[in-house]
């Protein structure tokens, strides 16, 4: 009997421990989590391949008029309804995920320096149909159309001269318009049936969409935004030697900054989740006491960031040339960021970093 | 004193004890070898990596290529073998070798669950594990029913050690005092059912399980060592690693103790467990002629000295190896200097990020490394948080490159390393060339203090 009461009496304590709420929200992980799936999906990647989808066919409209008279005002208005596409660009790479990762989508996209030996060879040849093989992904999307509006030709004059004289540059034009368009309105209109499933996959496996997104963003940040805007270019990977031809939008040579920051918003306004649940916010209800201020660490750090890219020469080719140190420095501020991201986010957050299947002790 | 010793090497029991845990034992490597198979960790462990790390002093240990496949062949015939009881001396000699030759080929997949295998394995080929219900005994045309007391009590003090080492390591304020690192691991376990979003979102129930774990650990051996509490702790063993297992992604392990616990039964469980399993394979039984079997009553070694000498010293290391970290002035579960085979499982959650700078140090120019042209994702994340990986692979970085022509090179490292969930520190001194650098059982003066204390075990 003595037993029993003992028993009874600590089953009620556990379940009146395990009933007092003392979490400081009242919502589930899984309730946090699947809203901070469903921003992502309503807020970030569905507007923002919505937006890049209005930009590019704004773009579609300007290569149109330019093909069918090719003069230094068609020109001019391609260029910057190219950029305003590109900006929007910068707000999408991060979601290489779902119908973007299954059609090498962002390799069709931005994968830069633009091969330009592969891209003359095919105007040259009037037959496009080797866009298809991953080697010519590199010969467009923006890169591409980047060489092709201001790359090909010495000044503005010859190049119009060049698509007067030679309809394959018009014809090649388009095509990598067309492709664009289509590729960019497939990852779009596919997003419609994906996202019930994305904000379904809340679970904590290495192949749940709240984890795989995570590991998307970090990636990113890391691959797309610290290597390929500054580490490349200014040699970190190469013993200094720099390469100003790898900096994004090389041809143009005036954007590249512009493009990063823009890039940097997109990171920042990604993990803040723009007033919605987001990393910040979620960082923010499991913060460990040893970094309390985890968020906010990592806000301040891109904002380093930001100020730094901020700092340098517009022309980040001339930068380079100039001073290619000051993008050293650029990038280490940039590198302390992903060491909070990789080390310190991952360790409250908990989830599969990778896809390494292997037990544990 | 001698007396006495004298009279316990005298002792005898069931000879079924052993050959239940040898079955067991063979059933279950048997599984976790086709196991590790079926998940293509074969190829992606031993055969695709450009680069293993190996352990110090076993440098020599040649990776086989596509041949690994050969030795897990091996051992897993070795398994089959042993289960069966059939030249029971030699396959488990070889599966020991064999087993143990797949360990020492990459260092990033130690666990401490493989060293156990390992050196309980070893333990095996000095025990009569075959002389009840093998086919052994059909050739030998002799079968024992008792075999001496300490080759069954030698199993038993390996599982104490483990058991009880793991709980001694527990004893520490991370895990004790700041309910580390289950505080972390507990809450991203929200998608178990039922416990996953009430329970382990607890910070009560992260204590609970930690000093549980401690408790757990420290008492399981005497718990099952005495007769009346012998099912109680059973029991527990159950729930604990059933518990664990859910839990954590640990593979075959929960699943090896349980059936090992089994030795600590009398022999009239074990003979009943025989009874059981010769009914089972009856119609295999009727087909041989078993009458011609002997039934001796027991089983003594003609010489049982040199293989008591083997076992003492066996257990003197396996006691002595765990506190070897003391020697060491650095923090152990920052630095894990002397960390490995000690059992310390589950302590600590630790994420490193580690790049490597290549210098020439004749024009002072310099680029970093890109770890995943050379590493597996398992080997990176491994590798950025050990120390001796770190090193052994700054210097196979060093060959690399300098066999592509790069002279007067250094190797520095720029690692940053978050353990038990406190802000990331920089784990290795920067300054550093690792090239300069040799593996040793010195203290590595190269790695960063730990900025914080863990006090205890």
């Amino acid at each position: 009997m003595f037993k029993k009461i003992s028993l009874l009496s600590l089953i009620s304590v556990a379940l009146f421990i395990g009933c007092s709420d003392d979490s400081t929200t009242s919502q589930t992980v899984w309730e946090q989590k699947s809203q901070m799936l469903t921003n992502w999906a309503d807020n970030f990647i569905i507007p923002n391949y919505q937006n890049l989808s209005n930009k590019l066919s704004e773009l579609e409209t300007s290569v149109a008029a330019f093909n069918a008279t090719p003069n230094t005002e068609t020109l001019e208005a391609t260029r910057v309804s190219w950029l305003e596409a590109y900006k929007s660009w910068q707000h999408v790479e991060m979601f290489n995920i779902g119908p973007a990762e299954q059609t090498y989508y962002h390799l069709k996209m931005n994968v830069y320096p633009a091969s330009t030996e592969n891209i003359d060879a095919l105007i040259v040849s009037g037959n496009f149909s080797n866009l298809d093989n991953a080697p010519y992904y590199s010969a467009q999307g923006f890169p591409a159309m980047d060489y092709l509006l201001y790359g090909v030709a010495e000044d503005d004059t010859s190049l119009v001269n060049l698509y007067n004289s030679n309809s394959n540059y018009s014809n090649y034009l388009t095509e990598i318009m067309d492709r664009m368009v289509s590729n960019t309105n497939y990852v779009k209109s596919e997003w419609s049936s994906y996202r019930a499933g994305f904000i379904a996959s809340v679970e904590n496996t290495a192949t749940s969409s709240a984890n795989k997104m995570t590991n998307d963003f970090i990636y990113y940040y890391e691959k797309g935004f610290r290597a390929n805007k500054f580490g490349i270019p200014v040699g970190i990977f190469s013993g200094g030697n720099i390469f100003p031809e790898k900096v994004e939008a090389y041809h143009n040579e005036n954007v590249s900054k512009l493009l990063a920051l823009e890039a940097m918003d997109a990171i920042k306004s990604f993990f803040n989740g723009n007033g919605n649940p987001s990393l910040k916010q979620f960082l923010d209800n499991f913060a460990s006491e040893e970094m309390p201020n985890l968020s906010s660490d990592i806000n301040a750090q891109l904002d380093l960031g930001k100020s730094s890219i901020e700092a340098l020469d517009s022309n980040f080719v001339n930068q380079l040339n100039n001073d290619f140190l000051g993008m050293a420095v650029t990038y280490d501020n940039i590198q302390a960021g992903t060491v909070l991201l990789k080390t310190d986010m991952l360790s409250v957050l908990q989830i599969a970093t990778d896809y390494v299947d292997a037990d544990g002790d | 004193m001698i007396l006495k010793i004298d009279n316990y090497l005298k002792r005898s029991t069931a000879s079924s004890k052993l050959a239940v845990f040898r079955i067991c034992f063979g059933l279950m490597m048997l599984y976790s070898m086709l196991r590790f198979w079926s998940k293509g960790w074969i190829d992606s462990v031993y055969v695709a990596p450009k680069f293993h790390f190996k352990y110090y002093g076993f440098e020599w240990v040649e990776s086989l290529g596509s041949y690994t496949y050969l030795l897990f062949i091996v051992c897993i015939l070795c398994a089959v073998l042993i289960t069966i009881g059939l030249w029971y001396r030699l396959s488990i000699l070889v599966f020991f070798l064999s087993f143990t030759y797949i360990e020492l080929l990459e260092k990033t997949t130690y666990l401490n669950h493989y060293y156990f295998i390992s050196i309980l394995s070893f333990l095996l080929v000095f025990l009569p594990a075959n002389k009840c219900f093998s086919i052994d005994i059909f050739f030998r045309k002799k079968q024992y029913n008792e075999i001496p007391q300490w080759t069954v009590d030698a199993i038993k003090l390996l599982m104490i050690i483990v058991y009880f080492y793991a709980g001694l390591a527990k004893i520490n304020s991370d895990w004790l005092l700041k309910a580390l690192p289950l505080k972390i691991w507990m809450p991203s376990k929200y998608d178990i059912p039922l416990i996953g979003e009430t329970l382990l979102q607890q910070e009560w129930v992260h204590y609970a399980m930690s000093w549980g774990g401690m408790l757990y650990d420290l008492s399981i051996p005497f718990l099952l060592c005495y007769k009346r509490t012998r099912f109680f702790g059973f029991a527990m063993v159950v729930f604990f690693h059933v518990f664990t297992a859910v839990l954590f992604p640990i593979g075959m392990f929960p699943y090896i103790m349980i059936v090992s616990a089994l030795i600590f039964f009398e022999g009239e469980t074990h003979n009943k467990i025989v009874a059981l399993l010769k009914k089972i394979i009856q119609p295999l039984r009727s087909l041989v002629d078993i009458s011609s079997i002997e039934n001796m009553h027991q089983f003594n070694y003609k010489r049982p000295k040199w293989r008591l000498w083997i076992l003492g010293v066996f257990f003197a290391i396996q006691m002595v190896v765990p506190f070897r970290y003391v020697l060491y002035p650095s923090e152990l579960f920052w630095a894990e200097e002397g960390y490995r085979f000690s059992w310390r499982v589950m302590l600590v959650e630790k994420i490193g990020y580690t790049n490597f700078k290549v210098v020439n140090k004749t024009s002072g120019r310099s680029f970093y490394v890109r770890n995943g042209h050379f590493l597996t994702d398992l080997q990176i994340k491994q590798m950025s948080f050990q120390p001796d990986m770190i090193l052994e692979y700054a210097h196979y970085l060093g060959d690399h490159f300098k066999s592509q022509g790069h002279k007067n090179i250094g190797i520095y490292a720029e690692s940053y390393v978050s353990l038990n969930g406190r802000s990331n520190q920089q784990f290795i001194d920067p300054e550093i060339d690792l090239l300069m650098q040799k593996e040793s059982f010195k203290h590595k003066h190269w790695i960063k203090p730990f900025k914080d204390e863990i006090k205890g075990f």
